[in-house]
């Protein structure tokens, strides 16, 4: 009580000192919490001053905090129920938004009714609806792709219509080809990373849970499938072993391995070895075998923007999200071809940045195609303990590369998340 | 006979202290070469210096107020030093010098408490401090800080060593109990300071978790925090965080050189 008494004591002052200057009163600040200087910062900077040429009254600041530390600084805040000094518009990964939106229902503001989400793909709307309202605006998209070196491919005799509608069974023996041909591993593969064995899942349509949130492990035809032909990518010796991001991203981009199966984010660090132009390729992924509703469609990371309800602006903030990032198609080739972010608005890719076709990919128009394969992506329930899933997946990646059995290690994970999530 | 197995044995601690010495300067050695090369470079693990060093500099001024995170990670660090060490010494001082029934209870339950992991103090802590109106400032960085349990723990034991006969001629000599403490105790524990200082410096410097929790906006930034948003990128670059690491541990680095003796002598335990 004492608390309330001096914060409207505080409010009144304010309102007094308020009156002094009414000069400033129409304009409003917003702020905006994101990660990446080279990726979701400057986007975010150029929606503000697309936004800000148009409402010369309104400012935004970016900050650049790295993701770890925002999802930290929710916990701590969001479990204190503090909401002083939280952001007005914040960046949130898509499979680690359940836990915050169900965990802090009240935390978020709903955009579904203030935003037309259906210009959106649909599983990046999906990932962030709770309770039948969906809390954001949907940013990046983590749609897969087969990133590959066509001249080693071609060393072994495949063009790329090789690579077209083929099964992981199939991929494997290119693999072997390709390696027995050039002496280069097909994959390099990180026992931390879990997300390859993630994209398969989901491009059958599968999340780690049954519709109404039980964990779903054990019966789980499509992550079996997908754990199933983990263990044959090391048992056909095309992998090379890395540890740690760098080491991940050297391999391919060094021309130690032929390809990687990541999101499209990734082109941006492919890019960053000019000397590999027209060297490159990429296919959609290939589709687990044996396995009903099977897609060459699949999502690895991505993000989306979410307003706080305890934001002063967020009239503002949704009005910004609106404009800019739900509606000019002009900004989404901007930072198409500056930071290589493909968006998830479905009226984005008839812009003529993604119609374009790209010398690095050996002339292919590798936006259209992502854009393509983004609309057909199957929608699943992230739900709220993707991270324990994911680590406990992360903690069988090495029995099952040396040939262990698959269906212990679905019966280990199983056990290890029952126990944690009880 | 003698002579071989003398030289055996020369041969095999000089490995192993040779072992030893490139685990510990090889970092070192590898952060200050990454600087001076591009990204891809790094990743591709060259270990020999490049040209790339001036490139790496400037990309980490046009990302950072260099000049402002200094200044905040360096003004949080000294005052948070000088704070800790005013504090926690006088504590620990007291809890020695000064004989009450329930003062090994009380130092008992302090030893225990030390084992409660900061993570399980942080939103508590940080409803205390909003609720004090001190979230984001400096001042909600320093003030848990300053009562260090590790601190009066290690001033009580340096403390055993500090001649009681002093404390008994200046009383003798009609000073009060602060004067002593002030004038007598402290200038004869120099050591014992110094080498606090060097911890208490490195342990507010590096301090990441409750700034980042406590610190909201951007010039409120100290240098483990700015780090920390340079790792976040999809493709970092690692030449401008290697640049960046470099600035963050010459401070530690340059107070521990200037230090050095009076810290061996802090940790011997000696009074002067």
């Amino acid at each position: 009580m004492k608390k309330l008494s001096t914060r409207w004591g505080s409010a009144f002052g304010c309102l007094v000192i308020g009156a002094g200057m009414m000069a400033s009163a129409s304009a409003s600040e917003l702020t905006v919490w994101c990660w990446d200087p080279d990726f979701n910062v400057p986007a975010m900077q150029d929606a503000a001053a697309r936004y800000t040429k148009l409402h010369p009254d309104v400012k935004i600041t970016v900050n650049n905090i790295a993701q770890n530390d925002i999802k930290q600084k929710l916990q701590t805040q969001l479990l204190a129920n503090v909401t002083d000094g939280l952001p007005d518009i914040v960046l949130i990964q898509d499979d680690n938004a359940q836990r915050f939106l169900q965990g802090f229902p009240a935390a978020f503001e709903p955009l579904s009714d203030a935003i037309d989400l259906k210009k959106f793909a649909p599983y990046k709307v999906a990932a962030a609806t709770y309770n039948g309202k969906s809390y954001s605006v949907p940013f990046d998209s983590g749609v897969t792709g087969l990133f590959y070196r066509s001249d080693y491919l071609a060393a072994a005799g495949y063009k790329p219509a090789d690579l077209q509608d083929i099964t992981w069974d199939q991929l494997i023996k290119i693999g072997k080809d390709v390696k027995a041909k050039t002496g280069h591993d097909f994959f390099d593969l990180d026992f931390n990373e879990a997300g390859l064995v993630r994209a398969m899942m989901q491009s059958a349509g599968k999340w780690f849970f049954t519709a109404d949130g039980q964990l779903d492990i054990i019966d789980n035809a499509p992550l079996k499938a997908a754990l199933e032909t983990y263990s044959k990518l090391w048992k056909a010796d095309i992998v090379k072993p890395v540890s740690g991001w760098s080491a991940y991203t050297g391999a391919f981009t060094s021309g130690d391995v032929a390809a990687v199966a990541s999101g499209a984010w990734m082109t941006g660090t492919i890019k960053g070895s000019p000397d590999q132009s027209g060297k490159w390729g990429v296919a959609p992924l290939p589709k687990l075998d044996g396995i009903e509703g099977a897609t060459h469609y699949s999502n690895w990371g991505g993000s989306s923007w979410y307003v706080f309800s305890s934001s002063k602006q967020k009239t503002t903030a949704t009005d910004f999200l609106n404009t800019v990032w739900a509606g000019d198609i002009d900004f989404y080739q901007g930072i198409l071809i500056n930071q290589g972010a493909v968006g998830s608005l479905l009226a984005a890719r008839e812009g003529a940045a993604y119609k374009a076709s790209d010398p690095f990919f050996g002339g292919a128009p590798v936006w259209e195609n992502f854009s393509n394969w983004l609309g057909q992506i199957p929608s699943v329930d992230y739900g709220t303990f993707t991270q324990e899933v994911n680590s406990a997946i992360q903690a069988q990646l090495p029995s099952i590369a040396k040939g262990g059995s698959v269906d212990e290690a679905l019966k280990a994970i199983n056990d290890r998340v029952s126990q944690q999530i009880q | 006979m003698t002579g071989t197995s003398k030289i055996t044995r020369y041969a095999i601690v000089y490995s192993v202290l040779s072992a030893a010495t490139f685990v510990s300067i090889f970092p070192f050695y590898w952060m200050i070469v990454g600087a001076t090369n591009t990204s891809a470079e790094i990743v591709k693990g060259k270990t020999s210096f490049g040209g790339n060093l001036l490139a790496n500099i400037e990309r980490l001024l046009e990302q950072v107020d260099l000049g402002r995170v200094f200044l905040n990670s360096a003004g949080l660090a000294v005052a948070g030093t000088l704070l800790t060490l005013l504090v926690s010494s006088l504590a620990g001082y007291g809890f020695e010098m000064f004989r009450s029934r329930i003062r090994e209870r009380i130092f008992a339950l302090l030893l225990l408490l030390l084992s409660v992991p900061f993570a399980a103090l942080m939103v508590p802590l940080f409803i205390m401090v909003s609720s004090a109106g001190l979230a984001n400032t400096f001042v909600a960085v320093v003030l848990p800080s300053i009562a260090s349990i590790f601190i009066i723990f290690y001033f009580r034991q340096a403390t055993k060593a500090f001649p009681g006969e002093l404390r008994d001629a200046a009383r003798i000599d009609g000073l009060r109990e602060w004067q002593i403490f002030l004038h007598v105790y402290m200038p004869a524990m120099r050591s014992t300071y110094a080498a606090a200082t060097i911890i208490v410096f490195m342990m507010s410097w590096n301090n990441f978790l409750w700034p980042l929790i406590v610190l909201q906006t951007p010039e409120h930034k100290t240098i483990t925090l700015v780090i920390s948003a340079l790792t976040s990128a999809y493709t970092p670059d690692f030449g401008v965080i290697l640049v960046a690491t470099i600035l963050a541990t010459l401070p530690t680095l340059v107070l521990f050189f200037v230090l050095q003796r009076q810290f061996v002598a802090g940790m011997l335990g000696s009074v002067k």
